[in-house]
Parts: C-alpha cells; sequence; structure tokens
C-alpha cells in the first residue's frame, strides 16, 4: 500500500470537511455552550425571594414569630452552606470555634444566635478572607428564598368581606415591582377563630405552608399549655425539646455516589464526545463518499490508486477531523477552566483523577482512536454503497440507532453508578467496546478487562476493515444498483473479483 | 517490447462473458482504437488493463509486467463516465490528481497551469469546478489524464458530449501524445474519430475480436465495388465475383456495376483493361468506409453516427 496516496487521500478528505460551513458551527456549538451554559445557569438561579407580607389582626406577635423564625431557617441554611465551603477549601482556621467550622452539625438558635451574636456573615467572611489563600472562590451567600415587607396601608385597613378584592390589584403588580407577592391573613379573632388566609399570585410551595403551619401551631400549642397551667420555661421546653442530631457525612465531593460521580465525569465527556464527533464526521464522510459515486469520480481515482489506498485516506481523513474536532474542544474546556479556575478547579482536580495516569491516557487514546476506526469504517462502507445522501441516509438510520440506543443506556447506566449486566456486556462487544470502556474509567475497570476488551477489539476491526475493504472494492464501481442484502453479503464473501 | 501486451484475456460476470478470448497489443506512438457497440467490453478491458479489475483468465503486460498500481505514473486515463469533487478548484484538482501519479507539487502544479493555457482555461484555474460549465469540466478532467505526461494514454469514449470544438482539441492532444512517444487507446463507437486518428484498430463485438489492424485492413475487409461504363462485358474480367449491367444513354454502352473477391485490388483491373483494349468511358472505384466495415463485422445495431 502507498503511503502517501493514503496521506495525500486524508489530506483531501479532511479539507473537504474543513471547506463545509456546518463543520464550523459544529466546532463553535461546544464552546458556545460552555460559556453560555454557567451564564444561563445564573440567570436561572437568579430568582429573586419571594416578598411576603403578613397583615396581622390578632395584634402582631405571631406575625412577628412567623418572620423570625423564617429568618433563623434561611440563617440556618446559610451556615450550613458557609460551612460546606470552609470544609471544602479547608478553611477552618480562620476561627476554629465558629458554628460554621464545625464537622457535621445540624445547627441550632443557639448556634445562630453565637453567629449573630460574632457579627453575622460579614464578620465571618473577614475572617475567611484572611485565611483564603490565591484562587479559592470567595463565598457567595444564597438569596433567601423569602422576604418580609410590611403590610400596605391598604391591606390594614381592608375590612375582612373585600380583603381579597383589595388583595388581588396588589398581588397582580408583585410579579414585577415590590409589591407582596403573598399575602397572609390572620385574623382578629386569632387563636378563636383559627382560619389563616393565604393569598397568592402564583402556586405557594408546600414549604411555605408548613412552616407557617409549624409556627402558628406552635402558638396554638403555647396558649393551650398556659391553659393547663404549664407555663414559662417549662412551656417553651415542650414546644422545642428535641433530639440533638449530628450528621455524618464525608467532606464536600467525598460522598461515595457524588464522588464516582465526579470521577465518571471526564470519562463520561469522553464517551460523549467519542460518539458526537463520529456521527459528526461520519455524516460528512458520507457525503464525501457519495459525492465520489455519485460524480462519477471513482474510476478516475481507482486508475491513480487502489480501492485500500482510497478507503484508509478517507478513514484517516475522518479520524484527523474527529481529533481536530475533539482537541479544539477539550482546548476550550481547558481555556474555560483556566478562566474560571477557582469556581471548577477545585470540581475538576478529582474529576481528572482517574484519567491522569500515563497508562490511562494511552488506554483513552487506542480507545478513541480505535473506536474512530471501527465506527467510521461502517460509514465509508455505506457511502460506498450509496448513488445518492438520500439512499446513504435509509441505510444510516437503522445503524445509528443500533450504534446509539445501547450507548445512552450505557451513559445512563454510568451515571447512576450501575457497574451491573448491561455495562459489563457492552464492554465485551466490539461495536460498544470504547464507549463503555471510556466511561467506565471513572467506576475503575480492571487491567484484564481493558487489555482483553481492547485486544477483541483490535481482532474485530482487523477483520472488519478486510470486509469492508472487499465490500468497499466490489461496491465501489457497481453504480445504479441497488445493493440488497443478498447483493452485500455476496460482495462481502467475494474477494477476486476486483482488483 | 508493446507498452500493452494482452494474450487470451478472458473476463465473466456471473453468467456474462464480457470479455471473450481477447489479445492485441499497443507499440509506443501508436494510435490504437478500441471499437465496439454497448457491452462489447471495451471499458471492462481497459479496467482490467488499470487493475481495477481482475481478469477470469488470460494475461496483460503493461510496460512487460503485471497491471499494478506501481505504473499508475505513466497511464493517463479518461473514463467514460466523467466527474470531478465540485467543492475544489480547477488547478487543485489537477495537482491532487498529479500529486496521487507521483508527481511532486510543484511540478504537478507547473504542468496543470500549462495544460489550462493549453485549454483556454487559464483565466479559471481558481474557479470550482461546481461554477464550471460542462465542456469545462471535462478539459479539466482531460488536463488531469495528461498531468503526468503518461507513456499510455487510455480514453474511454472521450468524444462523447464534447462540442465540436473541444473534439478538435481532443484529437490535437491525442496526436500530441502520439509523437511525443506515447501509446493511446481509445474506445469508441463513432467512426469518423478512429478514421481520423487510429493507426490501428480493434473491433469487438459482445466481447469477442472480430478484427484487428490497420484502417486500410479493414476496407479491405469488405469487397471492392467499381461502376464503369464499357461496350465490352465486364462480367469475365479477372477477381469479379459479381458483375450487373444496365443500359447506357448511348445504346452501344453499358452501365457494369462490379464488385471483387475481398483483398483484391481493382487497379489490377484497369491495368488489365488498358493492356487488352478494352474501351471504358467512366471508371470509379467505391473504396469501403469503417463504417461499412463496422457495420459488417459488428453489426449495424452497434453504430452510433
Amino acid at each position: 500500500m502507498n503511503r502517501t496516496n493514503v496521506l495525500l487521500v486524508a489530506k483531501r478528505e479532511m479539507l473537504q470537511i474543513l471547506k463545509l460551513r456546518s463543520f464550523w458551527l459544529t466546532l463553535l456549538i461546544l464552546p458556545v455552550a460552555l460559556a453560555l451554559g454557567p451564564l444561563l445557569g445564573e440567570t436561572l438561579e437568579n430568582r429573586d425571594p419571594t416578598r411576603v407580607t403578613i397583615v396581622d389582626r390578632s395584634g402582631g406577635a405571631r406575625a412577628a414569630g412567623i418572620e423570625a423564625q423564617f429568618t433563623f431557617d434561611e440563617k440556618r441554611r446559610l451556615m450550613g452552606l458557609l460551612s460546606r465551603y470552609v470544609r471544602r477549601h479547608g478553611l477552618e482556621a480562620a476561627d476554629p470555634a465558629a458554628p460554621w467550622s464545625k464537622e457535621s452539625y445540624w445547627y441550632g438558635p443557639a448556634d445562630v444566635a453565637a453567629f449573630d451574636a460574632a457579627g453575622g456573615l460579614k464578620a465571618a467572611l473577614a475572617k475567611i478572607a484572611r485565611v483564603r489563600p490565591e484562587g479559592v472562590p470567595a463565598f457567595e451567600a444564597p438569596k433567601p428564598d423569602y422576604s418580609f415587607i410590611a403590610p400596605p396601608r391598604k391591606l390594614v385597613d381592608a375590612p375582612e368581606a373585600s380583603f381579597e378584592q383589595t388583595a388581588r390589584p396588589l398581588l397582580a403588580k408583585g410579579k414585577t415591582g415590590t409589591a407582596p407577592q403573598i399575602v397572609v391573613l390572620i385574623p382578629k379573632a386569632y387563636p378563636a377563630d383559627t382560619r389563616i388566609t393565604i393569598f397568592s399570585s402564583d402556586d405557594v410551595r408546600t414549604s411555605f405552608v408548613s412552616k407557617l403551619q409549624d409556627v402558628l401551631t406552635s402558638g396554638l400549642r403555647m396558649d393551650l399549655l398556659a391553659q393547663s397551667g404549664v407555663t414559662g420555661e417549662r412551656a417553651v421546653l415542650v414546644q422545642t425539646i428535641a433530639p440533638t442530631i449530628d450528621i455524618d457525612t464525608p467532606p464536600p465531593g467525598g460522598g461515595a455516589s457524588e464522588r464516582m460521580l465526579v470521577r465518571s465525569i471526564v470519562p463520561l465527556a469522553l464517551a460523549y464526545i467519542l460518539m458526537m464527533s463520529l456521527m459528526l464526521s461520519g455524516s460528512w464522510m458520507l457525503q464525501g463518499s457519495v459525492e465520489e459515486r455519485s460524480n462519477k469520480l471513482i474510476e478516475s481515482l481507482l486508475a491513480c490508486i487502489s480501492p485500500e489506498e482510497l478507503m484508509y485516506g478517507k478513514l484517516l481523513g475522518g479520524l484527523a477531523v474527529g481529533l481536530m474536532m475533539i482537541t479544539v474542544w477539550a482546548g476550550c474546556a481547558g481555556v474555560a477552566a483556566f478562566a474560571t479556575q477557582g469556581a471548577i478547579a477545585d470540581f475538576i482536580r478529582p474529576a481528572l483523577e482517574p484519567v491522569s495516569s500515563p497508562g490511562i491516557i494511552a488506554a483513552i487514546l487506542f480507545f478513541f482512536i480505535a473506536g474512530y476506526i471501527a465506527i467510521s469504517a461502517i460509514f465509508v462502507a455505506i457511502g460506498s454503497m450509496a448513488d445518492s445522501m438520500s439512499e446513504a441516509q435509509g441505510f444510516m438510520m437503522p445503524v445509528l440507532l443500533l450504534i446509539l440506543l445501547p450507548i445512552t443506556f450505557l451513559l445512563q447506566a454510568i451515571i447512576a453508578g450501575n457497574n451491573g449486566p448491561i455495562v459489563q456486556i457492552l464492554t465485551w462487544v466490539p461495536l460498544w467496546t470504547p464507549f463503555a470502556v471510556l466511561a467506565r474509567l471513572g467506576q475503575g475497570i480492571t487491567t484484564w478487562e481493558l487489555i482483553g476488551a481492547g485486544a477483541l477489539l483490535v481482532v474485530s476491526i482487523t477483520i472488519e476493515l478486510v470486509m469492508i475493504a472487499r465490500l468497499f472494492r466490489a461496491s465501489l464501481l457497481a453504480t445504479g444498483q441497488r445493493p440488497t442484502l443478498a447483493k452485500v453479503l455476496q460482495r462481502l464473501r467475494r474477494a477476486g473479483n476486483s482488483a | 517490447m508493446p507498452v500493452l501486451e494482452i494474450r487470451h484475456l478472458v473476463k465473466r460476470f456471473d453468467q456474462l462473458l464480457a470479455v471473450d478470448d481477447q489479445s492485441f497489443s499497443v507499440e509506443a506512438g501508436e494510435i490504437f482504437g478500441f471499437l465496439g457497440g454497448n457491452g462489447a467490453g471495451k471499458t471492462t478491458t481497459l479496467r482490467m488493463v488499470l487493475d481495477i479489475l481482475r481478469p477470469t483468465s488470460g494475461e496483460i503486460a503493461l510496460f512487460g509486467d503485471a497491471p499494478s498500481r506501481r505504473v499508475a505514473s505513466r497511464i493517463g486515463f479518461l473514463p467514460e463516465e466523467r466527474g470531478l469533487y465540485s467543492g475544489m478548484s480547477a488547478i487543485e484538482t489537477i495537482v491532487y490528481f498529479g500529486r496521487l501519479k507521483g508527481l511532486d507539487e510543484g511540478l504537478a502544479r507547473r504542468r496543470g497551469l500549462e495544460l489550462l493555457e493549453r485549454f483556454e482555461l487559464a483565466e479559471r484555474a481558481k474557479s470550482k469546478i461546481a461554477d464550471m460549465s460542462k465542456g469545462m469540466a471535462q478539459k479539466v478532467q482531460l488536463a488531469t489524464a495528461l498531468v503526468n505526461e503518461p507513456d499510455l494514454l487510455m480514453l474511454d469514449e472521450p468524444f462523447s458530449g464534447l462540442d465540436p470544438v473541444n473534439q478538435g482539441l481532443l484529437e490535437e492532444e491525442i496526436l500530441s501524445a502520439s509523437r511525443r512517444g506515447a501509446a493511446v487507446i481509445f474506445s469508441t463507437h463513432v467512426m469518423q474519430h478512429a478514421e481520423r486518428l487510429c493507426d490501428r484498430l480493434l473491433l469487438l463485438r459482445k466481447g469477442r475480436k472480430r478484427f484487428e489492424g490497420t484502417i486500410d485492413e479493414a476496407r479491405a475487409q469488405l469487397p471492392a465495388r467499381l461502376s464503369a461504363v464499357a461496350k465490352a462485358d465486364l462480367s469475365g474480367l479477372p477477381g469479379v465475383s459479381e458483375a450487373t449491367s444496365t443500359p447506357a444513354a448511348d445504346p452501344e454502352w453499358r452501365e457494369w456495376s462490379l464488385q471483387f473477391a475481398p483483398g483484391f485490388d481493382p487497379a489490377q483491373v484497369l491495368e488489365h483493361c488498358s493492356a487488352n483494349g478494352i474501351a471504358l468511358r467512366r471508371w470509379d472505384h467505391h473504396q469501403a468506409s469503417l463504417h461499412d466495415v463496422f457495420v459488417q463485422l459488428v453489426g449495424p445495431e452497434e453504430i452510433k453516427p
């Protein structure tokens, strides 16, 4: 085989694909998605707190109690997130005695009070800033779910009979302005009249209703306890007594399923990228092959080069385009990681861990290239049989389904941390071996499986290339003949009819 | 040593015998015509010479060796079904094929530009094939066959689809290649081109050789015909195989139509008449055309005007 000819064909194939507008659009999709993803995520996350107003006609104590409970819960959530941040980045030295430096802790009222007394979030962040190394991102406090605003005069004065009519226009304005989005009405006769009404312009979250109910129920119980002669500290104790709960979790990113998912991110991405780039470059290769047939170019080419040189050139050209796409995408991911170093570097480090040894890198390259050759060869064979793109699409659809469906199941299984029979079987079926092995690198794959599946893949590719070369040779000049299954099998069997 | 020598070549596709015991050879500098109707086996033979198809039996010696892509650099080929990469420019296309035939890029480009200049396409060197007319694209394809200055130029139905101007240009290229010493084989079923260009030709019918030789030898395959006006009875002249006569305008004279055995030279009859004092008023020798030979040997249904 003349290697120069193979390289010339590969170069031409590559340049032809590079001239396609669709190539450049596709190449840019991932970087654009990478750039837009976080922005979009931030936009979706950027939800302002829901504005709540409480019209408490029973004296005002209940409204104050509700607001205090919501505020307390928000602070507890904030302290939990701060603690997680501190532990993730090892910043406990900022204030080892502070509640947010404690591990595995469910914060109680005393902790929140201590947090407030020490100056709250602002003071905690100041302490953390003193020990925070360069590159560690600053803590971003989440917005509270609810903000409480004083009830407008109109609502306070509105008679109960027409309260709803007064509240509705305000709620309608609340969607965009500063007016309340939820109005809670506590009747004057409360607690004799325990009917609490919530007016809202939208669905009210269950968590809001149950928290509201908890606070008001607690008040009602206090009243009952007082009527039963239990007062003061004793009554408070009855109300607040609860077991102390310690939550023992691994440090952030250390949980078994979370760790497995993080470790599998890069391998899964590799399998996905292999699939994506294969589908794309495969379809471009197919276009090139169909053009050669439909434009009656084949005979001119075969006068200069052998069918094998043409086939290998096409495969090499497709592989080069695929690797180019992957290099660009990996480069963009690298730039994105560098640009946002603090935010995702900490996540990327454990994600890259399973794919950073030289042996694994070699395995990735091997399975990537082997996967590319194995699947691209099928596309080349289809291209050699089809006279038009529509005819080629007819062959492509079942082949794509055959390749893609199991891969979809495979990726889902790996995400779910499932290493069951489907994953095992797909590892040993050469058509899916590259995807299965790449996706499993995060979970861990034994060396014998890696070598065994790789060896089986090499043997299969060798047989595949011999068979497809026969099909390619026999199909190239058979224009205008609809390749039935019987004809395809006949072409696969015969090697000597054409050169 | 002949550039191409074929001995007892047979090619069978399942039940179809496409080439049946063909033998011929082509020498350097010779223009060799491959004549036959559709399904005569012309393209199949050329594909076997190019090693695109393998013979069922028989031998092909190309430059003294079995066909292989090792000699692709010495061959120029223009297929019957023509096409190029629509997205490539004219010069890119020629350079690509030149490189596939072993030329380095610089030489391929230089020759490509020279050919485009010769074909009056220099200004369109960078135009995409998709933006060219069919005639222009055909000239670019001819350039891809000529870029390596081949020792064997094989053209499969090269004149089909060309306008008269481009047919003239192609004829000139064939003659020029032959003058350079290249062996030229072209298949056609248009007799006029073969008559004008071929040193020798091969007539095929359904894969089998019906004739191989020069144009004159081909013509000699058919009986010579004479028409003459004489007083004497010409039916007894030597070589005459058939004679008919009709009264001429002058009642003393008769118009004769004579047919001779194939290979007989009618000049001998004129010589005989002069020597024996046979008076002749008119003498017309009707030479058989290649068209007549083709119709006779291959069949009228195979001819294309």
